[in-house]
Order: structure tokens, then C-alpha cells, then sequence
């Protein structure tokens, strides 16, 4: 059975687009062109997978989302135009699993389509405890980090930031999102902790920090574990 | 004067024994003198008469009675009169003259210091201010001033505390209201001496310019007989008049410069339009309706080559909107920095976010970057800085073919941080007469021609953004020839104090190395 893709986009042009693009990769597509209509569908018919606007007519999504991570685990992946920083970041922190910005290649579309899709954690046991990608392996389970082969060396807290990578590799994860879950709630607004511990885990797991292969920065967001 | 009289009468009785009657007669000639100095010609002329009767009365054979035995002293009594007349009214009229020349000189030196003191005037209300003062000072009032609004209408303190203080009651405010705004429809001096509305207690004066009106005044007391007093507010309601046309010229003026400014940003912007947006779309709707209507007539490769096309303008034109977009967000924003969302970013991440952007468009990895290991953190809107970067990047790219390097290093400029960001290349170079130019929005370097040794465009917008992006940060952004050819741009951004680690983190902080 094909997966089900829920397009939330008032602008036709973008939508035809999608759906077309998107019905040849094999998808079903449903389309709506505003909120209330998204969340009808979303009653009637759950889709595998949403695309999220930013920008409707009829309000920012915000609550949507809010809605659907109730009772579901559906992905959804935002679509903005650049420099919509903080309404990324307040979607993604509500619920939203990644986003993209406009103007954005269809194949960056399907790879993180693909992405959200695999997190979609279809059984709750199958949480990610290893992650490979060229010459660095991280094991959650043994805390074992190698580059090459080679075990490093991390502080507990470099350890638990990256690990917090790993589980969301391939996704972003924002500054907010990671201060919390590493450090703890309280210390949401401290984003220079966070830069100094990047900094330092760049050093210890990357060949040039300075172009990471790795630790990819997603500017005024947050952090990515690339996975591909 | 009764006094007086009497003292001199004393005096003269005292002497008596002593002096002759023409002694006598010199006292009471001096105590007439005095009195016509210090009184009004009437009172001194009957100080006059009083004194001659005195000495009639008093010392003049026979004496205790007002007859005159000799004809010798009629005559001398008569003369005495005469002459302290005559006196008496010199000297009145000698300190007439004295007490208007000193009020013609304290009006005189007013105009002046007026004058000085409205050339310094910035705004109308300095004006009404400054003329309100100059009617006080000059006469008793209750005075008041108006000037006129830009559709030529008075305007009224709605606070009585202000201009119209003086004025107590509403009745009297009216009044005073509707005296202003007839002056002004008649345009023409009202009140008593003028010949029109000769019943008012106050004269009205317009303030005019041209036949323009530009404000109304009015001043008390007004009296008809007065000619002095209202050339002298007819003079200061023209000084008024004069500044205020003065302030209308200069706004008028500086009105003319913005629009002219404007204009020329709009004719830039349109040229800009007709050339950094038309050609790219042409590119686009040439290629796609190529392949719209010729698609089984070309080979693969042209076809391929057709979209490659499609695709790269719109990522140029993309970039070019966001680019306008940015530079309207800097420049709308009446302080730079409210324009910023700063945070304290860390430069390595920010550069490493680039360069895998900019990677896409350098398949030969031209760049050679090289950041400073240990830089600290910068407190900055790490977008905008991106942008910076990619631009900068993005030229270097467009207009050079070999290697383009890009550094960041923290320089220390005595007290003061710094975090350097540069990025050289070796392109044609930009002439000296261009390196300011080119930081203009809508400007390109014209040795590069219109598009770089590889056919690709730099961004019409980017550099004049980079600058924004560097002086809004409180930085600057430089260009400097390069020794063996080329262009170097280098970005220089202080480096704020990093804030320091809070308590409960510094536990964590010994982590690290």
C-alpha cells in the first residue's frame, strides 16, 4: 500500500508541483489549501506523512500540530521561505519533526520525506541506538563514539548532546530542544553552552571542524547528525 | 511742590536779614527749575504761578499782601513768570524727549535680539515662543500669538496655561480668537489708530508674507495716539512674519532634496529591475518555452543543458530577492541593530554552514577556508552573517577562476577584539575609482562586465547588503587590491565580551579541556 502525503499549501502553482511530483515517487497525495480543511482531512483520513506551509491564509499551524501530536505520531515536515527562523523554530519545538526552505530542489523534498518517514517509530521498540556514517560509529548502548576505528574520548556531556543527535539523526533538532533534553529545562536560553560543547564535539569527531561532515549547523535553528 | 515751596519760602525768610529781594527771587527761580524737572508741564506751570505769588506775598514791599508797591517790581514779577514758564516747559519737554529716546532704544535693541534669536529657531513653535516673549516684554498685555498650520489656518493653545495665559477669561479668548482670524481675512492692521475697528482696546496685527497668511498676533494696551508703539509691533510681527516664512522655505526645501533622493533610488531600482530581473527571466522563459515546444527536436544534452539553465537563474534570482529583501529590512528599520536578532554565535559554525551551501555551486572546491582553531563566541545575527559570507563567497566565485581563500581569524586591536573575515580572490580586480561604487546597491564592478569569466552573475545587491550587514554589526567592510592581482574584502566585526558561565553550569563547564 502506498504511503498517504497530506500537502498543506495555499499557493497552486507549488501544489500542483508537489502533487505531481510527489504521485510519481508513488506517494498518495491529498491536498488542502488551508488549516480547517487540513484538519478535516486529518480527521477523516490520517495521512502517513505531512507537509506543512507556513503562511496560511487561515493561521500558522501551531496549533495543528499541537492537535495532531495528541493522539498521533504522524511526521510532519515544515515548508517556509527563508527567514521565518522563529516561526520554524516555534513549530518544530511544538511538534514538527524538520523543515525546509523555499526555494527547495524535489530531491531535498523526498531525502527528508524519507528521513521523517523512517523516525515515524511504527512500533515504539524501535529506537535508534547505533549510528554510522563514513569513518564515525556511535553506540548509545556501550557509550562507545570511534572515528576511524579510533575510541574517543567524550565528557559525559558530550556524549548525552551527541546521543541526542543520533536518535534524531538526519532531522534537526533545535538549540531549544537540545538544551532541554541535555542540560535540562531550565537552561533553554543558554545557547552559548551549547556552541562551546558543538565546538568541542566538532573538534574531537570531525577531520575539518570548520566544514563539518558530521555536525551540520542549521543556521538560527539548531543542529543536524547528518545521515547520509 | 507744595513742599518745596515751602522750604524755599523758609529759606528765603531765614536770609532775609541778609540778602536783597533778588537773592530771594534766584531760590524760588531754582526750586520752579527743579519742579519743571521732576513734574508734568501742567503742575510745574502752577508751581510757577504758586511761587510768584509767594514771593509777591511774602517779601515784596508791602509786604503780607499781594500788592506790588513798585512798578520796578512788577515788572520783575512778570518777567519771573515768564521765565518759569518758558522753563518749565523746556524741561518737560527735554524729559519727554530723554524717556523716548531710551524706550526707542530698548525696542530697537529688542528687534535686534529678536532677530538673532529667531535666526537660531529650528521649529515653528520655537517661533510662537520666542514671539510670544518678544510682545511681553515689549508691552503690558495681555498679549497673544498664533501662527498658522500648513493648510493656512490659525492654530490656538487648547491650554490656556500656554500662549493665552494671560488672557483669563473664555469671553475675552473668543474675542481675542475672532480679532485674530478677521486681521488675518482682512489682512490689514485692526484697532484704535488705524482706521479700522477703531472701538477695540487691542491692535491686531497679521503676520504676512507675500499676501500668505502665516499667523496673526495681538496686543494690548493699544492706544491710538501711540504711533511708536505700533511701528514697533508692526516691526516685530514682520520679524515674526520673516522667520516663520523662513521655516516654510527650509521645510519646503528639505522636502525637495527627500523627494529628489527618492526619485533617484526609484530610477536606480527600476534600472536594477530591468537588468538583474529581466535577463534571468528571459533565460528562464526562453529555456522553458524551448522545451515546452521544441522538446522533440533537441538532443538530450541541449535539453539537460535547457533545464540546468531554468534551474540556476531561478536559484540566481532567489538569491537576488532575498539579498533585496535583507537590504530593505537593514534600511527600513530606523536603527540597525533593532533589525538584528543577535545571539552569541560561534564563527566556525556559521562559516561551516556556508561553505556547505556554497559547496553546491564550487564542484572544483576553489575555496580554500581557513578558520582560526578556538575562536570565541560573537555576539551576532548569525543569518545575516551567513548571508555576508555567502555573498561574499558568491562573487568571489562569479568573477574569478582560480583559487578564492577564505579566512577568519580573531585580530587584537589594542583594547579592542576582533573577528577579521576575508575573502580574496584573483579576478580582474576593481579599479580605484569603482572600490566605493561598488558598495552602492544596483552597482557591479564594469571591468567584470555584466557577468563573471564563467557566465555566471554576482548578486547586483550582495555587496551593498555585506556592508549593511557589517556596519549594522558595528563593523565595516573593506576592499583592498591584492599584491599579484585580484580583489581581498575583508569584514572586520568587534568581538563583545562573552557572558559569563552561570553557576549551576560551571560544574558541567570543567568538563571542559
Amino acid at each position: 500500500m502506498s504511503l498517504k502525503v497530506l500537502v498543506v499549501e495555499d499557493d497552486r502553482e507549488i501544489r500542483a508541483l508537489l502533487q505531481s511530483s510527489l504521485a510519481v515517487e508513488g506517494y498518495d497525495v491529498q491536498t488542502a489549501v488551508s488549516l480547517s480543511e487540513a484538519t478535516a482531512l486529518l480527521r477523516h483520513t490520517p495521512p502517513d506523512i505531512v507537509l506543512l506551509d507556513l503562511g496560511l491564509p487561515d493561521g500558522d499551524g501551531v496549533q495543528l500540530v499541537r492537535e495532531l501530536r495528541k493522539t498521533h505520531s504522524t511526521p510532519v515536515l515544515v515548508v517556509s521561505a527563508r527567514h521565518q527562523e522563529a516561526q520554524k523554530i516555534q513549530l518544530l519545538d511544538a511538534g514538527a519533526d524538520d523543515y525546509l526552505s523555499k526555494p527547495f530542489s524535489v530531491s531535498e523534498l523526498l531525502a527528508r520525506m524519507r528521513v521523517a518517514l523512517r523516525h515515524r517509530g511504527t512500533s515504539p521498540a524501535a529506537a535508534v541506538t547505533e549510528h554510522s556514517l563514513d569513518d564515525l560509529r556511535v553506540d548509545l548502548t556501550t557509550r562507545k563514539v570511534q572515528r576511524g576505528g579510533v575510541d574517543l574520548h567524550l565528557t559525559p556531556t558530550e556524549f548525552n548532546l551527541l546521543a541526542r543527535l543520533v536518535r534524531s539523526a538526519g532531522r534537526v533538532v533545535t538549540h531549544r530542544q537540545l538544551l532541554a533534553d541535555v542540560w535540562g529545562p531550565e537552561f533553554t536560553a543558554h545557547t552559548q553552552y551549547l556552541r562551546l560543547y558543538m565546538g568541542q564535539l566538532r573538534a574531537k569527531i570531525e577531520n575539518d571542524p570548520a566544514e563539518p561532515r558530521h555536525l551540520l549547523t542549521e543556521t538560527g535553528v539548531g543542529y543536524r547528525l547528518a545521515d547520509s | 511742590m507744595a513742599m518745596l515751596l515751602a522750604a524755599a519760602t523758609a529759606w528765603c525768610a531765614a536770609l532775609d536779614p541778609y540778602v536783597s529781594l533778588t537773592s530771594q527771587a534766584m531760590i524760588y527761580v531754582l526750586a520752579i527749575v527743579i519742579v519743571a524737572y521732576r513734574l508734568e508741564w501742567q503742575q510745574s506751570a502752577v508751581g510757577a504761578v504758586v511761587a510768584v505769588t509767594a514771593l509777591n506775598f511774602f517779601f515784596v514791599p508791602p509786604r503780607w499782601t499781594f500788592e506790588v508797591e513798585s512798578r520796578e517790581h512788577l515788572i520783575a514779577l512778570t518777567v519771573m513768570l515768564l521765565v518759569a514758564l518758558v522753563t518749565s516747559h523746556l524741561a518737560a519737554s527735554l524729559r519727554r524727549e530723554t524717556r523716548h529716546a531710551a524706550l526707542s532704544e530698548r525696542r530697537a535693541r529688542q528687534l535686534q535680539s529678536l532677530a538673532t534669536e529667531l535666526a537660531s529657531a529650528t521649529a515653528s513653535i520655537d517661533i510662537a515662543s520666542l514671539g510670544q516673549a518678544a510682545l511681553n516684554a515689549a508691552f503690558a498685555g495681555p498679549n497673544a500669538l498664533s501662527v498658522c498650520d500648513d493648510q493656512g489656518k490659525l492654530v490656538f493653545a487648547r491650554n490656556p496655561t500656554d500662549t493665552d495665559v494671560l488672557i483669563d477669561s473664555t469671553a475675552s479668548r473668543e474675542s481675542v480668537q475672532h480679532g485674530l482670524q478677521s486681521c488675518l481675512k482682512e489682512m490689514a492692521v485692526l484697532g484704535p489708530g488705524t482706521g479700522r475697528w477703531p472701538g477695540l482696546d487691542a491692535w491686531f496685527f497679521p503676520l504676512l508674507d507675500q499676501g500668505k497668511a502665516l499667523g496673526a498676533a495681538c496686543v494690548r494696551p493699544a492706544n491710538a495716539s501711540d504711533l511708536d508703539g505700533r511701528d514697533h509691533a508692526t516691526a516685530l510681527c514682520a520679524l515674526l512674519a520673516q522667520a516663520t516664512r523662513r521655516m516654510h522655505l527650509d521645510k519646503t526645501v528639505q522636502a525637495a532634496t527627500l523627494e529628489a533622493q527618492r526619485q533617484h533610488i526609484q530610477s536606480t531600482f527600476l534600472a536594477a529591475v530591468s537588468h538583474d530581473l529581466r535577463t534571468p527571466l528571459a533565460a528562464i522563459v526562453g529555456a522553458a518555452s524551448s522545451l515546452q515546444t521544441q522538446a522533440d527536436k533537441l538532443s538530450p544534452a541541449d535539453q539537460h543543458r535547457l533545464l540546468n539553465s531554468i534551474a540556476s537563474e531561478a536559484v540566481y534570482l532567489s538569491n537576488l530577492t532575498e539579498n533585496t529583501l535583507q537590504l530593505v529590512r537593514l534600511s527600513a528599520s530606523g536603527s540597525l541593530q533593532t533589525a538584528l536578532q543577535t545571539d552569541w554565535e560561534s564563527p566556525e559554525e556559521i562559516v561551516g554552514s556556508v561553505l556547505a551551501r556554497v559547496r553546491q555551486r564550487d564542484p572544483a572546491r576553489r575555496i580554500k577556508s581557513k578558520v582560526a582553531l578556538g575562536l570565541p563566541l560573537i555576539k551576532a545575527d548569525a543569518v545575516m552573517l551567513a548571508q555576508l559570507i555567502s555573498n561574499l563567497l558568491d562573487n568571489a566565485l562569479a568573477y574569478s577562476d582560480a583559487e578564492i581563500d577564505l579566512s577568519v581569524q580573531s585580530l587584537n586591536q589594542g583594547q579592542l577584539q576582533q573577528l577579521e573575515i576575508a575573502v580574496k580572490d584573483r579576478g580582474p580586480g576593481i579599479s580605484s575609482a569603482q572600490q566605493d561604487l561598488i558598495f552602492e546597491p544596483y552597482q557591479r564592478g564594469d571591468q567584470a562586465g555584466s557577468a563573471g569569466p564563467n557566465g555566471s552573475r554576482g548578486s547586483g545587491l550582495g555587496l551593498a547588503l555585506c556592508r549593511a550587514i557589517a556596519q549594522a554589526h558595528g563593523g565595516s567592510l573593506v576592499l583592498r587590491r591584492r599584491g599579484g592581482g585580484g580583489s581581498s574584502f575583508v569584514a572586520t566585526l568587534p568581538l563583545g565580551e562573552a557572558p559569563a558561565l552561570a553557576p549551576p553550569l560551571q560544574a558541567l563547564a570543567q568538563e571542559l579541556p
